[in-house]
């Protein structure tokens, strides 16, 4: 016992007498010795049970550390995924699918998923991807295959949903017009033994798991070219399988939890839920250089188009400079797909009570997230503004950083621009070029918050005044002859034909052909002479070195424009005052550009190229540039063809689209 | 031989328990003693006292937000309370090693730090480090006040509070929000149902018994207790203003409720009156302000800003209170280089004092100052011609802030009863004919002001 350590406490020539006493006492007695033996073994005792003591509260402390972040998650997983675990633990789902000429529809479980009776709608294929393992209906598409096309996009879609999902398809009214051989073979090889031989009028239910077993098929044929075929019914059985055989196993990091989220959820999205090779959903572009926008917010305006809104987050998170924190999508309406699509990209997202119909509403919706944008950047004196159909150019934010200082300069200028209504493959050349215009171009453009705060936001049109936001943003009592800064080759692509104004042909005829830039960190040249007074003086300068065409010939000819490269050439039309545009719109129209109304003009001059020479056009008398004109040439004038009935109305309605 | 060995083996024994234990008690203080961190801290009869619970609890979490980026700044206005008395020390030796633990080692439930919420980007990450940790941590979400003015907009709930508990201390991070009118928000700290009422005595919490607004502090890094930490730099004013920091959220859902059964007037003429309204107001704000003199919203534009959240369009002027004590002579000369001259001044500093400036294009901006009584506040009225003089009374009140039309301004916390002192009951009804001598609610006659008074009493410009 000789390494015993003294009490400190105690005196030190009492310890020593204490401490010589006791040790002989323990040298000498037997039974005092027992005795300290005993304590001995009590003090280990001792020891072990303050051990398990101890190991049993650290259990425990775990043990309620996780339970309470779990509870924190637990809430959150709850809100989101409660409604869609209505099947849960049931291992075999009852699906119902109907067929018919007027009326088509989907039970899962005794749970509608898809009723479509409406008339004069709905027509077509209607297919429904089911989560094989929890029977969450994942995706609901119809394809019109009576229409062409269609089939081919029913085709794109079918290839990327996930292996392993479980497939619904029925016809409504008709679905085989142009259903053709390719589509045909791939819902052969899903398993349909039907497909091949579908033709005009027949009704068809198909049941089955995408590479996999066929869980029924019913088929009714038409009799005869003017009836339909039989409704039929299909009732089968789907048997679920584990949710782990359902997921992929990516690493796991933040990113691919949200992708995890997002892939059990929603199907159609290609290769982002690919289990091997999965697209990323973080792009880290190049930071810009003294990015003057990397503060401003971006407001995303979106409905209810989850694969727009996924196109166009990718190329606006892909664009150089750009900064996903000042981003906000507003979604209009309680839909669920792209408030899924806003978190995979783990941006944040608001969803918006829809007030009103059709226009009014889109325009009440954009009132509501202008207002909310600048609520939640209140030190922002700019908006960016887009929109869910849009690619954005890869120098979209280096386009807007170098111009930026003008609109807060300026006070003539309404807005900067992303889009060139007359920017046409054919019409757009420099992406370094700037112009300024009347008109308000919209499609990805910069809001100044004073603009809206003081003028736009209090007399904001009301729900009840059934107006587009941008035709009244257009109208002179807004605009006060303030002008737009825009590109020459617009630095968005308007890439949207469902819309409410919109369809396949409008957008093939106006916007397809549209130019897009694809070059990163574009210089742009000249940017000070886009103020108000220099822009005046360029204008000048301009004319005065542009070549005069010849005005005998046809413009509309490809020949009325020299094969040169590079040189600037002018061209007079008649413009009796300054909304006569009767000479411009028939030069838009033979030109192939933006006719529907007038766009793009600055004091009765337009700037485009042709043939890669900048074309100017400039209507006599209006214009103050008509003193440019000399006096032997004669302005162009072109006569409208005779009206037919209801073109007037077809411009109206196109017009509104441009938003 | 076996006597010996056998005394070795228990001196081995008995020492080898004791270190064990020793050990143990050290292990328990750390990390479980949630309760008796005190009792054991006492047993170390440590002399520094840095090996506290607190001042480890605060180290780790430094640590934690460093790790991520996370630019926290500490609020806690006990610790800022010392700190304050000692600044000047703390400011000229930011980095030197403090001799003994001062600020961080008072035993305390809670240590606040403030969080601006557009500084970091709400990693999941830091959570799960702050477990790996140790930490236990609760998250406070709540609606965005942002949007809360907004027809129908749900946007995703924001954070509002966070408390990491580790052993017997807890973290309390209030995040901070920037609102327009160039101020800081932080909400309150309210507990849903499944919450765990439990988890921290919430109600000793110096934050989040109400929201509060603040101006954007600055921030200076010190080493205090041998801790990196950003605190406000004048850590006075910082405590001076969070004691009067309450805020008051307009009440939207009222406003749109009002706007449903008397429609907005949006007329050209109403446009421009309510931006002619709001710039005059901006002005003054910014006037008082630089002054250093305490308003608030008064009469009608109190009562759109309660009943519409937004200016009356048909009041035709903007109205502000001052208490009299907070007078000062500079005030018309402050608002005559402001380009707004003196219109008219009313009253005296000792009785019924009254200030008119005219604003922009028949925009007028009306002060009054209000005398406190022992159970109650009055203003002062008087007519030009007559020189016939009014009072009005109001219950008492303190002040609390708002946002209104871009800008943080005080209101009367006690709104309502301000208001219906002022309007009567029927204040929710619009009137449009308005006779500032008879139609207010809380109006009396107060005499007459003598004759040879005219001359100073009534000023008109």
């Amino acid at each position: 016992m000789d390494e015993w350590k003294p009490n400190p406490t105690v005196k030190p020539h009492k310890k020593r007498s204490w401490y010589l006493a006791w040790k002989y006492k323990l040298m000498n007695q037997r039974a005092l010795r027992k005795l300290c033996q005993t304590g001995a073994v009590l003090f280990l005792l001792v020891t072990v049970i303050v051990n398990i003591k101890l190991i049993l509260d650290t259990r425990r402390a775990a043990y309620e550390e996780e339970e309470e972040s779990a509870q924190d998650y637990d809430d959150e997983m709850l809100n989101v995924e409660a409604p869609r675990h209505p099947v849960n633990n049931k291992k075999v789902l009852d699906v119902e699918v109907y067929s018919s000429r007027s009326k088509v529809y989907v039970a899962v479980d005794g749970t509608t998923v898809l009723e479509d009776e409406a008339r004069e709608q709905g027509r077509g294929i209607h297919v429904i991807v089911l989560n094989q393992a929890t029977g969450h209906v994942m995706a609901k598409r119809v394809f019109d295959t009576y229409s062409p096309h269609e089939d081919e996009a029913m085709v794109l879609f079918l290839n990327m949903v996930a292996r392993g999902r479980i497939l619904i398809f029925t016809i409504k009214d008709e679905g085989s017009f142009h259903l053709k051989e390719t589509a045909k073979n791939v819902l052969k090889s899903l398993g349909s033994q039907v497909a091949p031989f579908l033709s005009w009028r027949d009704m068809w239910t198909f049941v089955g798991k995408k590479g996999g077993e066929v869980y029924g098929e019913k088929h009714a044929k038409s009799p005869a070219l003017s009836t339909w075929g039989d409704p039929v019914l299909l009732k089968t059985e789907v048997h679920l399988t584990s949710v782990e055989d359902a997921e992929c196993h990516w690493p796991d990091t933040e990113l691919n939890r949200r992708r995890k989220r997002f892939c059990s959820k929603v199907e159609g999205y290609g290769s982002v839920c690919s289990c091997k090779d999965p697209t990323p959903i973080e792009f880290n572009p190049d930071p810009l250089k003294d990015n003057k926008v990397f503060d401003v917010p971006v407001a995303v305006i979106a409905g209810n188009r989850p694969n727009y809104l996924y196109r166009m987050l990718r190329s606006l998170l892909s664009a150089q400079g750009v900064n996903p924190q000042m981003i906000t999508v507003f979604i209009d309406g309680y839909y669920e797909e792209p408030m899924d699509v806003v978190e995979l990209f783990g941006l944040s997202g608001i969803q918006h009570t829809p007030i009103s119909i059709k226009n009014a509403r889109v325009s009440q919706h954009y009132k509501a997230s202008l207002t909310a944008t600048f609520n939640l950047f209140p030190d922002a004196k700019f908006a960016v503004v887009l929109e869910e159909d849009l690619d954005i150019s890869v120098d979209f934010f280096s386009f807007l950083s170098q111009s930026i200082h003008l609109l807060e300069e300026d006070d003539s200028l309404y807005c900067i621009s992303a889009w060139n209504d007359q920017g046409y493959e054919h019409t757009a050349e420099d992406p370094s070029l700037l112009y300024r215009v009347e008109t308000m171009p919209g499609l990805g453009w910069v809001l100044r918050k004073s603009l809206y705060k003081d003028e736009l936001e209090p007399k904001w049109p009301t729900p009840e005044k059934l107006w587009d936001w941008d035709m009244w943003m257009r109208m002179p009592e807004q605009r006060k002859g303030r002008e737009c800064i825009i590109p020459d080759i617009s630095r968005s692509y308007h890439f949207g034909i469902v819309g409410l104004n919109m369809n396949g042909y409008f957008h093939e005829a106006y916007f397809k052909k549209h130019k897009f830039n694809t070059v990163p960190n574009v210089q742009l040249k000249n940017v000070e002479s886009l103020r108000k007074d220099n822009y005046e003086t360029e204008i000048h300068r301009l004319l005065g070195e542009a070549e005069v065409l010849d005005h005998s010939k046809n413009p509309c000819e490809d020949s009325f424009v020299p094969d040169t490269e590079g040189k600037v050439y002018v061209m007079f039309i008649r413009m009796e005052q300054e909304a006569d545009f009767t000479t411009w719109t028939q030069l838009a129209k033979c030109l192939h550009i933006w006719d529907l109304d007038v766009r793009g003009n600055h004091k009765g001059l337009w700037r485009l190229f042709r043939k890669k020479n900048h074309f100017l056009v400039v209507g006599v008398p209006a214009s103050p540039y008509s003193s440019k004109k000399p006096s032997s040439v004669t302005p162009i004038f072109m006569e409208p063809p005779a009206k037919e009935e209801g073109a007037a109305a077809v411009p109206a309605v196109a017009a509104a689209e441009q938003t | 031989m076996q006597k010996i060995n056998r005394n070795v083996v228990l001196a081995l024994l008995s020492l080898t328990s004791l270190v064990f234990l020793l050990f143990q008690l050290c292990y328990y203080k750390f990390y479980l003693s949630q309760k008796n961190g005190a009792a054991f801290s006492k047993v170390r009869g440590s002399q520094s006292g840095q090996d506290s619970t607190r001042w480890h609890v605060v180290r780790k979490f430094l640590g934690l937000t460093s790790g991520h980026n996370i630019p926290v700044y500490l609020i806690d206005p006990l610790i800022l309370g010392l700190v304050d008395k000692d600044i000047e020390q703390i400011r000229s030796s930011p980095d030197g090693p403090s001799p003994e633990c001062k600020y961080f080692c008072a035993p305390r439930d809670f240590t606040t730090f403030a969080l601006l919420d557009k500084t970091w980007k709400h990693e999941v990450g830091l959570f799960r480090t702050a477990e790996k940790m140790g930490f236990q941590w609760l998250k406070i979400i709540n609606k965005d006040p942002r949007l809360d003015g907004m027809d129908d907009l749900s946007g995703m709930e924001i954070p509002l509070h966070y408390i990491f508990k580790l052993a017997s201390h807890a973290i309390h991070l209030v995040v901070f929000y920037e609102r327009s009118g160039n101020f800081l928000w932080h909400g309150p700290l309210r507990l849903r149902q499944h919450m765990d009422r439990k988890f921290v005595p919430f109600r000793k919490l110096h934050f989040g018994r109400y929201p509060g607004a603040y101006e954007k502090p600055e921030l200076l890094l010190v080493s205090i207790d041998d801790l990196k930490v950003q605190i406000p730099k004048n850590p006075s004013s910082f405590l001076e203003e969070m004691s009067h920091s309450r805020f008051l959220e307009c009440r939207y859902r009222e406003a749109r409720a009002f706007f449903q059964l008397y429609p907005d007037d949006a007329s050209p003429d109403a446009v421009e009156f309510r931006k002619k309204a709001k710039s005059l107001l901006h002005l003054a704000a910014l006037t008082l302000n630089n002054l250093g003199v305490k308003f608030w919203l008064s009469s009608g534009t109190c009562l759109g800003w309660y009943r519409q959240c937004n200016v009356i369009p048909h009041s035709k002027d903007v109205d502000l209170g001052i208490f009299i004590r907070d007078y000062k002579a500079d005030i018309i000369p402050a608002f005559q280089n402001a380009g707004l001259p003196l219109k008219h001044k009313f009253g005296k500093v000792e009785d019924s004092l009254e200030l008119s400036f005219q604003g922009e294009g028949d925009v007028k901006l009306d002060i009054f100052f209000f005398y406190e009584e022992d159970d109650h506040i009055w203003n002062g009225g008087t007519q030009a011609k007559s020189g016939k003089k009014f009072k009005y009374l109001f219950p008492k009140f303190t002040l609390c802030w708002t946002e209104f039309v871009e800008l943080k301004v005080h209101v009367p916390c006690e709104t309502l009863q301000y208001v219906e002192a002022n309007y009567g009951p029927e204040w929710k009804v619009p009137v449009k004919t308005w006779d500032w001598k008879s139609s207010p609610f809380n109006v009396q006659d107060n005499g007459v002001w003598p004759i040879d008074e005219w001359d100073n009493v009534i000023q008109i410009y």
